[in-house]
């Protein structure tokens, strides 16, 4: 394999003073379709000491998905690095690395190619230097486990002697990959980054930070919704030992509730300062606010969820394939439902937290976030610092799940520090976390079926009516951005298919989620695929299966279309790894849903008890996944049970709730999340296969839902059109 | 402010601090040891958990003027080298995601097989379900407890 990212000098070596062989990355000129390459300098990416440790730079936020470690596995393997002898560091922020970022599965994707081709280039650089050393053409060498190899006199040449020399060849146009059968680490199971450290308590997550002279904050915001402060009263708050100020937090003063489209700015409330985390938070319980709630909308759930009802009959088309109105005419059957789902919270282990030192020349910033980028361009908006006047440090993140997509707890944080003129390290209590997230959008769909003389699906009508992410974080007024996505599954498979979607407003505040969109058009999609079944009397998986049809390239959206045969296979193997065809007890039975995102495919199957008292059990997940070839085996396990567990868990209980404007839940007694006792036994398995890795994090999940409202109505006959499946059926 | 002396990890430690100060914060701001983690405040997911006098409570909810001079042992204290049996089990395992429940989990997984170390499937429940994980690393902290009750019984 040759390497595809044919631009010259996106990787500079150096000798640094010690001797070691320090690799720069020129990202820019190495993405396709970037054109201002002259305004990025070189970040470092690879150091080669004279002793052969190597030390890798981990470029994007770790938030749990395993990105520290993959990147790296992808840059050592091809440079032929011994895992043991390998370092990596977490990097700062810098637009030079360019997609510094954690969200929608993408690290492996866009990294891959640029990983591969930086490890080989430099590989070719060992090699070069060795061959001059050796006397021997370089093509009769090799790298393995941190060694210039020649094989045919059995000599090896360690990378700590090739540093200097290495360090002066000129890198070529083009260098080979490293063969897939080769791997030594792709594909292998390495001990991951932190793990030692994560086991003992002494990995430093960014709430663990401590400066000198650090004073410690925490939050009062408003409770509802776009409500902003009228007056305080601290007299009770100054009272508590070792509270030293408080400050209010207006928005308006810095631009008003959004930043920009997609960066919300701060919420409105007071700050608590102290000389203690406790302290902070014992002078916010005390503190007496008068909330002006006129922005308000004073909106309550039912209210919410009827505005969206309605909204199902005034709506845009955002997809249009054949005549979806000619299909219902000619269909001899017709069926239609509706679903709903809720808010739900990212409640990250880690609460908002941010530690910001505000000096007249930088502003130093140790932040948990998944968009450094969003942070800098919030800092430059408030404060008009220049970028160069910001440094943004990465630390190991407690959980992200698209929360940490959004920085107005950072920005809380630097507006502290700046009028404190010192070190401020914010914390948001859970309830806060809770109460002031960027909710998952809840909404309603109404899909439509016109089903021909064999119950073949003729005509699609999908319809989502909700408040949308979009509209909340930044365009408010009309009917911008949808929750109804035209790549959205089964576009491409039903001749007369449409896609519309209605416009509500709201105060709630929305945003991005772990597979946001899909968590609930597949949960519609494929729990009517199962109702469709049913009503044609057709096992589900020999329905869905006719329902996609012959394996063959789909044709998506413009020049995009999949292998429905990669599709198929997953929902095979799922089928045969989960005994779909062997009869289960009474009060037992199996719900099957599929996805395909990211690149990615999954077929998951859920079985479940639903015993005396309807107490429900899930008893067992089956899941098969192809994402290509499995950079990472043990992340990428990891990553898809999580995303079920989360998916499930969501299911069964995950639910904000809106009253007066404002939420209700606080905590996890009121919004609870699956506990070891309710783990159901997990089978995942890959399909092996050499095509270039695709996302994993977010794939697994939005076929959780469905597949265990199919399962409950397998065992039960109760269809579960509502999520959470909550009060319908005994959880828990 | 009142003076208090614990005895953390094997170490006689004496401080100030107010009274209704949860031990959780005394660990973390005071004593400098950040293993143990905030996450609800109010002893419900377990990211706190400690061992007092050998059994594990909730820190965030245990004010440091009912602790007196009890022994107190964190995840810090747990082993030099993360080389005690539940965290080679741990990372045998390869079981943290993101990693910040984890000494929660350990910790109460330390108090449970101190007390019982061939628990069934039942008192393993029992025992962990006062904390959350919300990665989902389940499945793995099951194994890996069976991986430690197998390495204590060799």
């Amino acid at each position: 394999m040759k390497n595809t990212l044919g631009r010259r000098n996106f990787i500079k070596l150096t000798a640094s003073a010690s001797g070691a062989l320090v690799v720069g990355l020129h990202y820019q000129s190495c993405m396709p379709n970037k054109q201002k390459a002259e305004n990025y300098g070189f970040v470092p990416l690879i150091q080669i000491d004279t002793d052969g440790w190597v030390t890798l730079i981990a470029k994007n936020p770790e938030i749990g998905q395993g990105v520290k470690t993959t990147l790296p596995m992808i840059l050592a393997e091809e440079l032929g690095a011994d895992w043991e002898k390998v370092r990596v560091v977490q990097g700062d922020f810098d637009t030079s690395y360019e997609e510094q970022w954690a969200g929608g599965s993408y690290a492996v994707v866009l990294n891959w190619d640029l990983m591969r081709t930086a490890g080989a280039r430099v590989r070719h650089a060992l090699i070069a230097a060795a061959s001059q050393q050796m006397e021997v053409p370089a093509s009769e060498l090799t790298t393995r486990k941190g060694d210039v190899v020649h094989e045919k006199t059995n000599r090896t040449i360690p990378f700590g002697e090739l540093v200097v020399s290495a360090s002066t060849i000129t890198l070529p146009e083009e260098v080979d990959f490293r063969p897939t059968e080769s791997y030594e680490i792709v594909g292998k199971i390495c001990p991951q980054v932190d793990l030692e450290k994560m086991v003992s308590g002494t990995v430093p997550y960014c709430i663990d930070l401590h400066l000198p002279d650090m004073v410690y904050a925490t939050v009062v915001k408003t409770p509802v919704h776009r409500g902003k402060v009228q007056s305080f009263d601290d007299t009770q708050t100054r009272s508590v030992a070792g509270v030293t100020n408080v400050i209010e937090l207006d928005n308006s003063e810095y631009g008003g509730r959004l930043l920009d489209a997609n960066s919300p700015n701060f919420v409105n409330g007071v700050a608590v300062l102290a000389n203690s985390t406790w302290a902070a938070f014992r002078g916010a319980e005390k503190l007496e606010v008068v909330w002006d709630n006129t922005n308000s909308r004073q909106e309550a759930s039912a209210g919410i969820f009827k505005k969206f009802h309605d909204q199902l009959a005034e709506t845009s088309v955002e997809r249009q394939d054949g005549n979806i109105e000619e299909a219902k005419k000619r269909a001899v059957s017709y069926v239609e439902h509706v679903y709903e789902v809720p808010f739900l919270a990212h409640v990250t282990m880690e609460p908002m937290n941010c530690t910001v030192h505000f000096r007249s020349d930088i502003c130093e910033v140790w932040a948990p976030t998944q968009n450094p980028a969003a942070l800098e361009a919030g800092l430059v908006k408030l404060f008009g610092l220049k970028p160069e006047q910001i440094k943004i440090h990465l630390p190991r993140i407690g959980g992200g799940f698209g929360r940490r997509f959004y920085v107005d707890y950072a920005m809380d944080a630097a507006i502290l520090s700046k009028k404190m003129g010192k070190p401020v390290k914010l914390i948001w209590t859970r309830e806060e976390d809770v109460k002031h997230d960027w909710y998952r959008p809840a909404s309603v769909q109404k899909i439509s079926a016109a089903l021909d003389e064999n119950g073949k699906v003729i005509g699609w009508q999908q319809i989502l009516a909700n408040a949308s992410r979009k509209t909340s974080l930044g365009r408010d007024g009309g009917p911008a951005g949808t929750e109804i996505d035209e790549y959205d599954f089964p576009a491409g498979f039903v001749p007369n298919l449409q896609f519309e979607y209605g416009h509500v407003l709201s105060d709630v505040p929305l945003g991005q989620w772990r597979a946001v969109g899909p968590t609930a058009t597949a949960f519609a999609a494929h729990s009517f695929l199962n109702e469709l079944a049913v009503f044609n009397k057709k096992d589900h998986i020999d329905y869905f299966m006719e329902f996609l049809g012959p394996p063959r390239m789909v044709p998506v959206v413009g020049e995009f279309k999949y292998d429905t045969g990669r599709l198929r296979a997953v929902v095979d193997k799922v089928r045969q790894n989960s005994g779909w065809d062997t009869p289960l007890q009474e009060g037992q039975g199996r719900g099957f849903a599929a996805h395909r995102q990211a690149g990615s495919f999954v077929a998951e199957v859920v079985t479940v008890e639903v015993g005396g008292n309807n107490q429900l059990k899930i008893i067992r997940v089956d899941a098969v996944v192809d994402c290509g070839l499995v950079v990472n085996p043990s992340g990428a396990e990891a990553q898809v049970e999580g995303a079920i567990l989360e998916g499930l868990c969501a299911a069964l209980y995950g639910e904000i709730t809106i009253k007066d404007g404002a939420t209700v839940q606080s905590n996890f007694h009121d919004y609870r999340w699956m506990r070891l006792n309710e783990i159901p036994e997990m089978h995942v398995e890959f399909i092996k296969n050499d095509l270039p890795p695709r996302g994993l994090g977010e794939p697994p999940l939005p076929p959780a839902a469905p597949a265990l409202a199919n399962a409950i109505y397998a065992a039960t006959g109760k269809r579960i059109r509502k999520l959470p499946v909550g009060s319908q059926i005994q959880t828990g | 402010m009142a003076s208090f002396t614990l005895t953390v990890n094997n170490k006689k430690r004496t401080f100030s601090a107010e009274p209704d100060t949860p031990l959780l914060w005394v660990l973390r701001d005071i004593l400098g040891l950040t293993g143990t983690k905030y996450a609800c405040g109010k002893g419900i997911c377990g990211s706190c958990t400690v061992i007092v006098n050998g059994k594990s409570v909730r820190s965030c909810a245990m004010a440091i003027q009912y602790i007196g001079k009890d022994e107190v042992l964190t995840i810090e204290g747990l082993s030099e080298g993360a080389d005690h049996p539940i965290q080679k089990a741990w990372i045998a395992a390869d079981v943290p995601q993101c990693g910040y429940c984890q000494p929660g989990f350990i910790m109460s997984t330390f108090d449970l097989l101190s007390n019982n170390p061939e628990p069934s499937d039942e008192e393993i429940n029992q025992a962990l379900q006062g904390n959350i994980c919300r990665c989902g690393t389940y499945t793995r902290i099951r194994k890996a407890i069976q991986i430690a009750i197998t390495e204590t019984e060799n």
